[in-house]
């Protein structure tokens, strides 16, 4: 594959898909697969396979009757107790056939990554069908079924003994993945998203900091909305530069949802394409500098499909594969003239987004003073342990 | 909900000659701010705080600062405790708490017995979980004329919508006297099919707004 990095991707992936009008749209994964091909960054003969979880890897995470639950939803039989039980048949999780499958094939996208890293010698794995970082133990949320990160950090834990670093800069907490190792020393979890105050799912709160032997191992730096690109930047680049010395990870594994861009209809935040570009960029920076190299990528949310995740995704396989050269302003004609027919919007001609694609933000200087006070508060643990005094 | 809903029914005590110092030493273990001092019946006579501990503590640098530390708390308990009953209503309590500037409020039962202690964390997260914040969802904030039937009216457009409700809160708005603002926390990740039909039919959406409008 390219350099040190591995694609995985299989046509199962697309399979997971509520119904026609629902946000959650996996065509973004084939929007992305096609750009990068155009641009010449991805050779699809090259790409790894997915594969399916077993219910025994599910287990890692989820709960028994759970799983059951999803399988008997997969054949039709969704049980209007479900809805409050197992958080299936909500609109936002609708049951649909073969879910169950289709879950299991994005969970099965990120544990390949873990094992092409692991065992094939590569550095780096991107699965951008994984992400689903709101699904609980005994409970789908937020769009997600099977938590397939959850999952690939236990067998992580279980198979390599490895000691994992999450971080989440999806525009929605981390929640799930957050819960399942609250308790845990040996996971640290950083998020980074829109407070709870504003957006879904309503917790991320800096004060969810861990709990007993997990204490100081949850991080959560929530922004204001309306927050802009410097902002989110100065913030994810000092918090995750700070946490990956403290924590030390033998892996570090990050959620990328693209969904804290302007155009993203499901949220507040005010980010520009130049985001999913920096983002990965300190991830494997810093991935070589404590890591050994080891990194592993997974998607996540991202509900603007046509202008924004399409190159959110693309931008992080050219950094991880250091292929960031191949960017030169223009997009791809052949990748802007397939797709256009289909968009509901114009699609963009460029990498970038131009400047002023959003009014000037009211109360900006607030906002940003808020941001910088929420990261010293969310750090707090790790200044008290080093004796920084910065309050 | 009761007091009894969201005391904490575990409770360490101590006895009256036990020494300062191990007292601060054991709250600081446990990670507590206030002991109710029992006898060696189980009746409550007493509770300290760390803070009045310490507040009456001479400096370290004095000579009889070990002394003290090695005086009963029996000497520097608060006696008259106030307290409250497993019955009482859980906003009755904070009450007590903010008329009498305490921040725990210990409970007994009709025979006297010390059954649970309430504190202002205790509170805090009971108005956590009243806000529906502790659930995944999503808040919806709407301003409505102060009127009767309105948070019926806009229940049915959420339950057309099939969200499920995690809390409401309503409170007159503090901008327009004849208003109110009805927040609710609703299980689901987009509510925007729902936000349609509110604008739709003339209601002022407070959160989610767009941008450009002062916020």
């Amino acid at each position: 594959m390219t350099g040190n990095a591995v694609y995985i991707y299989s046509n199962e992936q697309l399979q997971y898909k509520f119904h026609d009008d629902h946000p959650f749209n996996q065509q973004r994964l084939s929007m992305t697969n096609d750009l990068l091909t155009e641009t010449g960054a991805l050779n699809k003969a090259e790409m790894i396979p997915a594969r399916k979880a077993t219910v025994q890897e599910l287990m890692l995470i989820h709960d028994e009757d759970y799983i059951q639950a999803v399988i008997n939803a997969s054949e039709g039989q969704v049980k209007s107790s479900y809805r409050t039980a197992y958080g299936i048949g909500t609109d936002d999780t609708p049951a649909f056939p073969e879910m169950h499958d289709a879950a299991s094939w994005l969970v099965g996208g990120t544990l390949e990554a873990v094992d092409q890293v692991f065992e094939h010698g590569y550095d780096h794995a991107l699965n951008l069908g994984g992400g689903l970082h709101h699904g609980f133990r005994g409970k789908a949320s937020g769009f997600c079924i099977y938590n397939d990160s959850s999952i690939a950090i236990e067998y992580m834990k279980k198979k390599y003994g490895a000691r994992v670093l999450y971080v989440d800069t999806d525009a929605h907490h981390g929640d799930g993945v957050q819960w399942a190792f609250y308790n845990d020393p040996d996971v640290c979890t950083l998020s980074f998203h829109e407070s709870g105050r504003f957006l879904f799912p309503g917790t991320g709160h800096v004060n969810e900091r861990g709990h007993g032997d997990g204490y100081g191992y949850s991080f959560n730096v929530p922004y204001e909305a309306f927050s802009e690109d410097e902002s989110m930047l100065t913030l994810y680049k000092a918090a995750l530069r700070e946490v990956t010395e403290y924590f030390k990870p033998d892996i570090i594994l990050t959620q990328n949802g693209a969904d804290s861009h302007y155009y993203d209809p499901l949220t507040h935040l005010c980010g520009t394409i130049n985001l999913y570009h920096e983002i990965p960029k300190l991830a494997h920076e810093l991935a070589h500098e404590y890591c050994d190299g080891k990194w592993i990528a997974v998607g996540g949310g991202g509900y603007d499909i046509w202008r924004v995740v399409p190159r959110a995704w693309s931008l992080l396989w050219l950094v991880m594969s250091e292929q960031t050269g191949m960017i030169n302003g223009f997009l791809p004609e052949n990748w802007v003239n397939k797709w256009r027919a289909a968009s509901p919007v114009n699609l963009p001609g460029y990498w970038h987004d131009p400047q002023g694609i959003y009014p000037e933000i009211p109360r900006r200087n607030e906002i940003e003073k808020k941001n910088e006070r929420t990261l010293l508060n969310a750090l707090k643990p790790i200044y008290q342990k080093n004796k920084k005094h910065v309050f | 909900m009761n007091v009894s809903d969201i005391m904490i029914r575990n409770i360490f005590t101590a006895e009256p000659d036990m020494a300062i110092g191990d007292a601060l030493e054991l709250m600081k273990k446990k990670h507590f701010r206030h002991m109710p001092v029992t006898d060696s019946s189980g009746t409550m006579i007493g509770i300290i705080s760390d803070r009045d501990l310490k507040e009456a503590s001479p400096s370290i640098f004095e000579g009889n600062h070990k002394d003290y530390m090695n005086r009963p708390i029996s000497d520097v308990m608060v006696t008259n405790v106030i307290t409250a009953l497993p019955m009482d209503f859980a906003e009755d309590a904070a009450n007590i708490m903010v008329e009498n500037d305490l921040s725990c409020l210990p409970v007994e039962n009709e025979e006297g017995d010390l059954v649970g202690i309430i504190t202002e964390t205790d509170l805090l997260k009971t108005f956590v979980k009243l806000t529906g914040a502790a659930n995944p969802s999503s808040r919806l904030e709407v301003e409505v004329p102060n009127e009767s039937g309105m948070l019926c009216d806009v229940s049915v457009l959420i339950k057309e919508h099939r969200m499920n409700v995690q809390s409401v809160l309503l409170y007159p708005s503090s901008e327009k006297p004849d208003c109110k603002i009805l927040v609710f926390r609703l299980s689901t990740m987009d509510m925007r099919p729902l936000i349609e039909t509110l604008k739709k039919q003339g209601y002022n959406v407070i959160w989610p707004r767009e941008l450009g409008i002062t916020l």
